[in-house]
């Protein structure tokens, strides 16, 4: 049934029911005491169905066009006392030919003579929905995707200097509110040492539109300390001046801090291969060089025929197999720092193992007339391997002797220091140096000898450095040739 | 037998002494070259062919070695390359190490005025073969 053709008693309400049955709406009324539905031509219409080919009733509507989820969210509507100040409903219906479209009505309720009636208007708003639909799923998209890349953004305003966080900025921050925070409160949350260096990109960007994109150490409000990254691009104006700065904070903790395991891996395995290729360079070049010697000799040796040239070879021949035993040992002792490497490690006073050394090697102290001092009131202890500790000290001491300027007394000075966790050796002497730019790190090569001293072996910096090295310290040397030399050696 | 004219005059830089008596010692029983100069490095090399006392006396070859302390023979060949022209005499210099080094192998070959790198200790026939073909250029 449809409204014009209802008994209209005049013809205003013809005319009415006209204009209803062609907007392009649907008009629906029920009255609850007759239990009569009418449904206007607009409302077939919408639905894709020509008028009266479908039957207007309320178990058509019910069960064939009112999806099912919805008809909770109807009867709600229909039972509710205030209806007449409801919202409007959304359900789903299903269309002649294209499924369940969205529409939305209107509920009002009425009293006339025949009884309680309620109307609605319903129009399709199947394509907002879809829109909104898709819009809500796209914001959950985004919204996991920012939380996956631990990600958040920000703005500055080049003008009022004002900084405007998303909600995962204050996540990364573990802000628990979203309070308001200034570009220098934002900035305190980076490492001290990394304050500048953002603080100086901002200004960058903001005075000369450079953009950035940076690896910093960041303490959240939680005190966990994390690496982020922290990237931002001016947006400038017609005039080329920057306006904002546009960017992006990223946690990047996990992958930073793998990426730094890897390199202090990569740099242990450098340090391994280097000293591998030490080990290698002296079997080749050193052995081989003794071996040819020997050859060389024992040819020699039978070529000539004068027994004067024969004792002469023969003191060389047993001169190379002393040699080829120091040599032999030398790599005994590289071998060894390998494998004492994983010797227990006690606690040992740098005072009495220095005066251990100097009791054993005082003769030569002695010869040289040195003048020997040492304060070890830092540091007097370290946990280290005693036998390296020896060894390094003994190295330190005689090389300082042997080196020593003939023009003065020796005047060695051995001393501690503790800065933050590390522990450091420092000795200076007077003694000969040696010209660094010249030789720079080959110092700690092996046999690698600079002077014409015929002590020199190149073996002594090379042990000590592996040692050092084994037990993950470093060594520097600082000198001047004719005034002394300075080892910094950081221990642990 | 190629007997070798008085006049050549060799170098030997090497700080190894025993391979540097060796050598010299080798050179005179085969009969290749009586007068023999002796440097410990690149460095005292350097100062006698420089020294204008000696523009007689200056050697024909030089058999330089490379790890020396004070001066190796890198640095050697390096001042050497300098002053090579005003000396006024043509000098072959052989790399004579112990170094198989390849590293080593092709920085010398790299180097114009390095005539050969020769394995230490040395083959007879090859120093043999550097002398006569020395003796072929005095010729000329």
């Amino acid at each position: 049934m449809s409204f014009s053709e209802d008994r209209f008693s005049d013809d205003s309400r013809l005319h009415l029911a006209q204009i209803i049955d062609n907007i392009n709406a649907g008009i629906w009324e029920y009255n609850i005491n007759t239990r009569v539905i009418k449904w206007s031509a607009g409302f077939y219409s919408i639905l894709g169905y020509e008028a009266n080919e479908i039957e207007c009733s309320n178990h058509i509507f019910f069960d064939h066009l009112l999806y099912h989820q919805d008809k909770a969210v109807f009867l709600n509507a229909l039972n509710d006392q205030s209806a007449n100040s409801a919202k409007p409903i959304q359900i789903r219906l299903l269309t002649k030919s294209s499924g369940y479209h969205w529409f939305e009505s209107t509920i009002k309720k009425q009293y006339d003579k025949n009884g309680q009636i309620i109307y609605g208007s319903i129009i399709n708003i199947n394509q907002y929905k879809q829109a909104e639909l898709k819009a809500t799923r796209n914001d959950q998209h985004y919204g996991d995707t920012i939380r996956i890349a631990k990600l958040g953004s920000w703005e500055i305003d080049a003008a009022t200097l004002n900084l405007t966080l998303s909600k995962q900025i204050y996540d990364i921050f573990e802000l628990q509110t979203e309070i308001k925070l200034s570009i220098e409160e934002g900035v305190s949350f980076f490492e001290p040492p990394y304050r500048p260096v953002i603080q100086n990109a901002i200004n960058n960007a903001l005075e000369f539109c450079q953009p950035y994109d940076l690896e910093l150490l960041f303490r959240t409000a939680k005190n966990h300390v994390i690496w982020v990254r922290a990237k931002g691009v001016p947006i400038i104006n017609e005039y080329g001046k920057c306006v904002t700065i546009r960017g992006i904070l990223q946690d990047i903790d996990s992958n930073k801090r793998k990426g730094l395991s890897l390199e202090s891996s990569l740099n242990l395995l450098t340090d391994q291969n280097r000293r591998l290729q030490n080990f290698a360079y002296i079997v080749s070049h050193n052995l081989r060089s003794h071996t040819g010697n020997l050859q060389f000799m024992v040819n020699l040796y039978e070529e000539t025929e004068l027994a004067e040239d024969r004792t002469e070879i023969f003191s060389h021949i047993k001169s190379i197999s002393s040699s080829l035993n120091a040599t032999i040992e030398h790599l005994n002792e590289i071998v060894k720092i390998q494998t004492e490497i994983t010797n227990e490690r006690s606690i040992i006073s740098f005072e009495a193992i220095f005066n251990n050394i100097q009791l054993a090697i005082k003769s030569n102290i002695e010869a040289f007339n040195a003048r020997i001092e040492y304060d070890f009131s830092q540091c007097p202890q370290i946990s280290y391997i005693p036998a390296y500790m020896e060894s390094i000290l003994q190295n330190l001491l005689t090389n300082a002797l042997k080196y020593s300027h003939p023009d003065r007394q020796p005047h060695i000075i051995c001393h501690t220091m503790k800065e933050r966790n590390h522990i450091y050796l420092i000795f200076e002497d007077n003694g000969i140096g040696i010209d660094l730019e010249r030789y720079g790190d080959k110092v700690f090569g092996m046999y690698k000898t600079f002077h014409q001293n015929p002590d020199a072996k190149g073996i002594g910096l090379f042990i000590t450095r592996n040692q050092i090295e084994a037990l993950g310290g470093t060594i520097k040397i600082e000198s001047t040739v004719n005034i002394g030399t300075k080892f910094t050696i950081k221990l642990v | 037998m190629i007997i070798a004219a008085p006049s050549v005059n060799t170098c030997i830089i090497d700080n190894n002494q025993i391979y540097a008596y060796g050598l010299k010692k080798l050179l005179s029983i085969k009969d290749l070259c009586k007068q023999v100069t002796h440097f410990n490095n690149g460095s005292e090399a350097i100062a006698h062919l420089k020294d204008p006392g000696n523009t007689q006396n200056l050697p024909d070859i030089i058999f330089l070695d490379i790890i020396m302390p004070v001066m190796d023979g890198w640095e050697f060949m390096k001042e050497f390359e300098e002053i090579k022209s005003q000396l006024g005499k043509k000098i072959s210099v052989y790399i004579l190490s112990s170094s198989i080094d390849l590293h080593d192998i092709d920085r010398a070959k790299n180097i114009p005025s390095i005539s050969d790198y020769i394995f230490k200790p040395v083959d007879v026939k090859q120093l043999q073969e550097i002398f006569k073909n020395l003796q072929g250029i005095a010729r000329q």
